[in-house]
This record gives structure tokens, sequence and C-alpha cells, in this order.
């Protein structure tokens, strides 16, 4: 999985929703939901961080990590769903969300930033527009390592996320606020020191080792675009 | 020839009424490192940025005066946090370190020579294909360092370059301002590690409060002046507290020459 | 008497790579303890295990009369105030002094007692004008202390700072210095001053503050001793990655009676001997 060209795995990300919607539910739904959740299974579902001693917590299977997430975002949809619709319209659009997802949840995984850029330097974009892209996958291991420091900070304060919901939701306040306003503050600094590197609109960045991108894929992306569109002009006639 | 020069130069940052800078002369050519020191909010980090073509084009605000810069070499700033200097686009130290080099559109040979020079500067070898992001403080503050260096600035500027670094981590980083300076790099560098500066600074200013307060060699960290204000080293300090006479030594080996005349 | 703090044959690993191996230490109450070493030696860890956001692999670390096993981080702050690196990232309230009430408030302090204790901690730190500021309109710096101003006011018996002065200029560090001196001289809980365990590549500070010293090496205790015993031999303090700060190198070129490491010392004893004839 990790070998195919990132374009390839942003294309099937996106194919497999567009599908979801396309085909008739719940066949297709249902389909294209056992799908995305098979690549959540899939090793090259997340980047195994097998150099950092900090991120192994107890207890956790890397392997599982991914579906689980998946399975609990699409979670709370079905059961708005439940609470709005009767069975047969919950489980079509239930499964269609479920797919929608599952994608987006496996494609933030199996799709590092660096290589995405990389991929979008080679392809002729330009850096700081393919930088904005990896900014947003890039974004949550970072906040994800801050926020457990942030919180060992504050559990040492006294912080107890025991008792009832109130006092749950002032812990969740004293987690995240620092960790927002923090996040923004660093924010000008960040800018700061992409633009010492240089790193400016329009600037035409050398590639350092673009990943390769094979006919057969290239002919695979063009090839899922060609079934979402014919799915759409069959269901439309 | 490197030169950094800023002409009475005032910068007030964006909806901001007093200057973080005000009337401040400074001129630094290729092969000088000049020190700057003050207490926090004098005014260093400012000056950096200033000299760094940050401020006013990114940070915004109003400055007035003249800053010229003239190298062969870009000029680039190695900021105090670590972290926040992480491109977030890179797998490996060594991709981290090629960032810039990259952004410049430098043919990939030439990038990769200058990669390597620096990693071996800063003592990164065992640690190029490690994963940014898993880096402890010190060794991510060195990798960032390599990464400026590895663009080859004619300009350095550094802030506070040795917060994160132990000891032994901090005195080689300033072996390397000291051979960098000898390449001909022009450097300037905030920093509150006094006793560090008289075996590597040509030149040190004094900011109080946006305003360049004295400004002279090295020995000026032993002067009366910077002393008093808790701004001198620690030997000329101890000096002075045991009511011994000026001029103050500089360093312990000034201080033991003197010692052994008495 | 119990003491402060006590590590029993400790050892911890992440993973497969083992950071801490059979440490053993203890504090008084009351006293003040530099923890030295490498980046890397396993310091950082240490100080997880006593707050109580680790476990030892082996051996038992007592706060006091506790085992950390038994006592989550946010119990166990009754007893250890704590600092970590970074700390200025984890201010959240819309003032400062609301900041570092957060700590005592958590704990159920009474209101009267909480105001009295954040108004301690701001007063020892001299953060008085700067209380009632938004934490982020602050430099880093001024945030870094008042962090340290919100361990304070949990007036616990044992504070574990990590590199306090990390970002401080030379006023900020001295700040830190008296506040903690005189906190350490102060009534913590249980009548005694505050122990004290800091983290630090800052000799000089160390130095200033501290008596004894605690140096890691790759996980193992490699000295427990006085601190102006330590910085006395320059070569050892190499092989632990340490360099001798400039009082300590001062006072031996100098040869200084006494070898002191503290700048007033020396100058106490430089004057001395100046003004005397030959050494006392």
């Amino acid at each position: 999985m990790t070998r195919l060209h990132p374009f390839t795995l942003l294309a099937i990300a996106g194919a497999l929703p567009a599908l979801a919607w396309i085909l008739p539910a719940p066949v297709g739904g249902l389909a294209t939901a056992v799908v995305a959740l098979a690549l959540t299974l899939t090793p090259g579902a997340s980047p195994g961080s097998t150099n950092t001693v900090t991120a192994v917590s107890p207890g956790s299977r890397p392997g599982l990590v991914v579906f689980r997430t998946a399975l609990l975002t699409a979670a709370p949809f079905w059961l708005f769903l439940l609470l709005l619709h009767d069975l047969p319209t919950t489980i079509a659009i239930g499964l269609r969300v479920t797919t929608m997802v599952a994608s987006f949840v496996w494609v933030v995984g199996a799709l590092p930033p660096p290589r995405l850029v990389e991929a979008m330097v080679a392809a002729g974009w330009s850096a700081s527009v393919a930088y904005v892209f990896a900014a947003t996958l890039a974004a949550a291991p970072v906040l994800r390592a801050r926020a457990r420091r942030i919180a060992d900070a504050q559990r040492c304060r006294g912080l107890s996320a025991r008792g009832g919901l109130a006092h749950r939701l002032r812990a969740l306040w004293a987690l995240a606020l620092p960790l927002i306003l923090s996040a923004l503050h660093e924010v000008d600094e960040r800018a700061l020191a992409l633009e010492t590197r240089r790193l400016v609109p329009g600037a035409r960045r050398t590639s350092l080792s673009p990943p390769p991108d094979r006919g057969a894929e290239r002919l695979a992306r063009w090839g899922l675009v060609a079934a979402c569109a014919a799915a759409l002009g069959w269901r439309l006639r | 020839m490197t030169r950094l020069i800023l002409e009475r130069v005032t910068f007030r940052y964006p909806a901001t009424e007093a200057p973080a800078l005000e009337d401040v002369s400074l001129e630094v050519k290729g092969g000088e490192v000049v020190a700057l020191v003050g207490s926090v909010g004098a005014g260093a980090s400012t000056l950096l940025l200033v000299a760094g073509d940050l401020a006013p084009r990114v940070v915004g605000g109003r400055l007035e005066g003249r800053v010229s810069f003239d190298g062969d070499g870009p000029r680039a700033i190695v900021l105090p946090t670590p972290w926040t200097q992480l491109s977030g686009m890179a797998f490996t130290v060594w991709d981290e370190v090629a960032f810039g080099p990259a952004n410049l559109g430098l043919p990939r040979d030439e990038i990769s020579r200058q990669v390597d020079q620096a990693v071996v500067r800063l003592d990164l070898e065992a640690l190029t294909s490690r994963d940014p992001t898993t880096l402890s403080g010190g060794e991510l503050q060195r990798v960032i360092v390599a990464g400026i260096l590895a663009m080859r600035p004619a300009l350095l500027l550094l802030d506070e370059p040795t917060a994160e670094l132990d000891p032994v981590g901090a005195r080689t980083l300033w072996k390397l301002v000291r051979t960098l300076a000898g390449e001909g790099t022009a450097i300037v560098v905030a920093t509150s590690e006094l006793d560090a500066l008289p075996a590597i600074t040509d030149r040190v200013v004094w900011l109080e409060r946006g305003r360049v307060a004295a400004t002279g060699p090295a020995a000026l960290l032993a002067s009366d002046a910077l002393v008093v204000a808790n701004m001198g080293t620690t030997v000329a300090a101890v000096w002075r507290a045991a009511g011994l006479p000026p001029p103050y030594p500089l360093t312990v080996a000034h201080a033991a020459q003197r010692w052994e005349r008495r | 008497m119990t003491a402060a703090l006590r590590l029993d044959g400790v050892s911890f690993s992440y993973g497969a790579v083992q950071v801490l191996a059979d440490v053993s230490l203890a504090l008084a109450p009351g006293e003040r303890v530099a923890l030295l070493g490498r980046n890397g030696a396993g310091k950082s860890t240490l100080v997880r295990l006593v707050t109580g956001l680790a476990r030892p692999a082996a051996g038992t670390v007592w706060v006091g009369d506790w085992d950390t096993r038994d006592h989550s981080p946010d119990v166990l702050a009754r007893r250890v105030g704590s600092v970590f690196q970074h700390a200025d990232q984890q201010l959240f309230a819309r003032t400062l002094e609301d900041d570092v009430a957060f700590g005592p408030r958590a704990l159920g302090f009474e209101r009267s007692d909480v105001a009295g204790r954040v108004a301690r901690a701001l007063d020892a730190l001299e953060l008085g004008a700067q209380a009632r500021e938004h934490p982020y309109d602050l430099p880093p710096a001024l945030r870094k202390l008042a962090a340290l101003a919100g361990a304070l006011a949990l007036e616990p018996a044992l504070l574990v700072l990590d590199e306090p002065t990390a970002g401080l200029d030379r006023a900020l560090r001295a700040r830190v210095t008296r506040a903690l001196l005189e906190r350490a001289g102060r009534a913590g809980a249980g009548g005694g001053g505050a122990a004290l365990l800091v983290i630090t590549h800052d000799l000089t500070f160390a130095a200033e503050l501290l008596d004894r010293a605690l140096v890691l090496d790759r996980g193992r205790l490699a000295c427990d001793e006085s601190l102006a015993g330590l910085l006395g031999a320059a070569a050892r303090l190499e092989t632990l990655g340490l360099l001798r700060p400039p009082v300590a190198e001062l006072s031996t070129a100098l040869d200084l009676p006494g070898r002191p490491i503290r700048a007033a010392d020396a100058a106490r004893v430089l004057a001395r001997v100046a003004g005397g004839r030959a050494d006392p």
C-alpha cells in the first residue's frame, strides 16, 4: 500500500466515497464501506513510528488503531441517523457515511505529508500550495504529542478527569484551551521559520526523492475516475 | 564581501505605539561575529528579525531608517524554539536539513553536498534517517541549525541557539560559530550565555529597551556599566563584588594572570 | 524522619530501551538537590516516575510515605509540585493569577486559602505587576515564571523542576533562585522547608541554589555527593557530559581557600585574600 503513488492513494480515497453515493444503496454503500474498512486494516494504514519511544502506549495494537478510529468516528453518525430515520434509510446513508469516514481516516494515516508534498512538487505544483495540503495532514501528530504533554502538566497540578459531567467539562477545557492557544500562538513563528527557509509563494522547489509514478498506476487512477463517471452516467439515465 | 548595515532603524510592531527598536545603527561584515545582549524584551530578537528581512516584510509593523544587505548568499535566521521551525514536510532528518536548499531550487547534487557537510558539522550523522518528530529538544535544535547552514547563508542570525543544548553541546555550537566566521560568514547572535561570548565574539552590542546602550569589543562584558547592569561575565562580576578595582578581568584566564602579578 | 523522596532500586524501560537501571536515592525534607547528566541519561524519566505519570518497572518510588503506584498524579500533586520543560505552553486562564490559582483550586482548597497561596507565589517571583495580564500577552520567559508560580502555589513538600531557567535571562534566573531559596527555607507541608529536585544544565544556577548533586549516566546513578565536591573535579565532570561553571573554575585557578562555588562566597573570599597577606 505504501508503495503506491500518493496521487493513487488520493484517487482511491476519493473514488470510494464517490462510488458509495453513486451506486444504488444499500449494496453499493456496503461494498465500498467494506473496501474502505478493509483498507484501514492494511499494514500501511498508519506510518508506524518505531522510532518513538513515547508513542507506544500500553495495550494498543498498532494494526487496529486506524480501524478503531474509523469505527469510533462513524458511530455517532449512525446514532444520529437512527434517531431521525427508519431502518432502511439509516442503513443506506450510514454505510455511505462510513465509507467517507473510513476513506478519510485511512488516507490521513497512509499518506504522510512529506510524500504528498514531494509528489505534488514533482508534478509541478508550487511548493507553498503543496505545503497547505501537507500541513493539514501533519497537524495531528504534532498536536497529539503536545496534548499529551499538556495533559501531564495539568494532571500534576491536580486536574482529575473523574467526577460529574461539569467537572469533566472543566477538565476538558483545561486541556483543550492551552493546546489551542499555544498552537495559535505559534502560527506566526512557524510562518517566519518557513519564510527564512525560503518556502515562498511561487517557489520552484527541487524535488528530493520523488515517488515513482508507474504507468500502470496512472492508468489505474484514470480508470477509477472513468469508473465513477460511468457509474454516474448509468444511474442518471 | 558580505555586509549588513542598519542605519538609525526604528521599528514598531503592528498596532503598537512604543517602538521595539529605536535609532539602532549596526554594521556587520563577513567574517565578524556580533553578539546582542540585553534583558528579555530589550529588542535583540526584533533586531534579528529586521536583519533577516522578516520584519516588517512578514511580521508587519513600521520601519524607519535604512537596512541594506549585500552578500554572496542568503540571510537566514535560527529562531529560539526549535519545534516551531520543523517544516512538517520531511520524513527524515536528512530531508529536513535539505528543506531549505531544496526551496532555493539548487540542483540535487549540490543539495547533497551541502546537507552532508551540515550534518557532519552538527554531529547528526547517527540521526539522518530518524523521523524529525521523534527527536529530543537538543537534537532538534541541532537539526534546525544544520538546516539553516545547509543553505550556505552569507549572514547567519541566531536567537538563543544553545537554549536546548547541554553544556557540551553548547560548547560545540559556539566553536562552530567561530569556524563559520573564519569561513567568511557574517554572524549576529542574541544570547544570555554571557560567559561563552569572550571566546567567540568580536563585538558586543548591549540593547536596553530597544536602544543601543553600549557597543564595543568583547571586553565590554567586563566594563563597569555592563557588570553593574548584570550584563557582564561572571568573573568580572565576582571581581567587582570583591571590591577589587577596575579594569575587571573578562575570563578566568585573565583573572589568573592578574592574580599572579599581584 | 521520613524522606521527602526516596527511590529504592528503581528501574524503568521504554519498550526495549532501559532508561533507568537500579537507581536508589533519598532526599531529606528541605534538601536542595541537582539532578544532572547528559541529555538522554534518564533525568526526565525519573521526574515522570516521581510525579506518578509513570510507574517503575522494578523498585519503589516513595513521596513521603506514599508509594507512587498507589496514587494518581493529581493526588500526588498534594505533595509534589512539578514544572516540566516548555511549561509556557500549559497556561490557559484569562489572567496570570487565575492560572496560578488553577492548581490550588483543583486540589480543593478554600477560596481565601487559594487567594493567599496565589498572592504568596506571585510575590515570591515578583510577578505582582503582571497578575491581571493574559498569559499570552507576556513573553514566554514570564510565562515560564507563571508556571513556576503555579507549582509554588501548591505549597508542596517537594518541588521537582525540569530546566527551570531555560530561556531566562540573568535577571530572571536570579529571581527564580531567590524565590526557590525562600521557598526551601519556609514552612512547607509538614513544617519543614520544601525539598527541591532540579534538573538543570545551568551549573551556575545550580551552584547558587543547590547543595547536593545526583548525576545520571546512561540510566545509572553515577554520583551522589555535594555539589561543591563534584564541581571541584574538572576531569570527572567532562566524562559525565558536564562543564565546570565560571565561579568554580575561578576558585580553582586562583586557589581560593574553601573553593567556593557561589558568586557571593567567591567574592568574599577573594576580597579577604586580596586584602589580607598570605592565605589565612
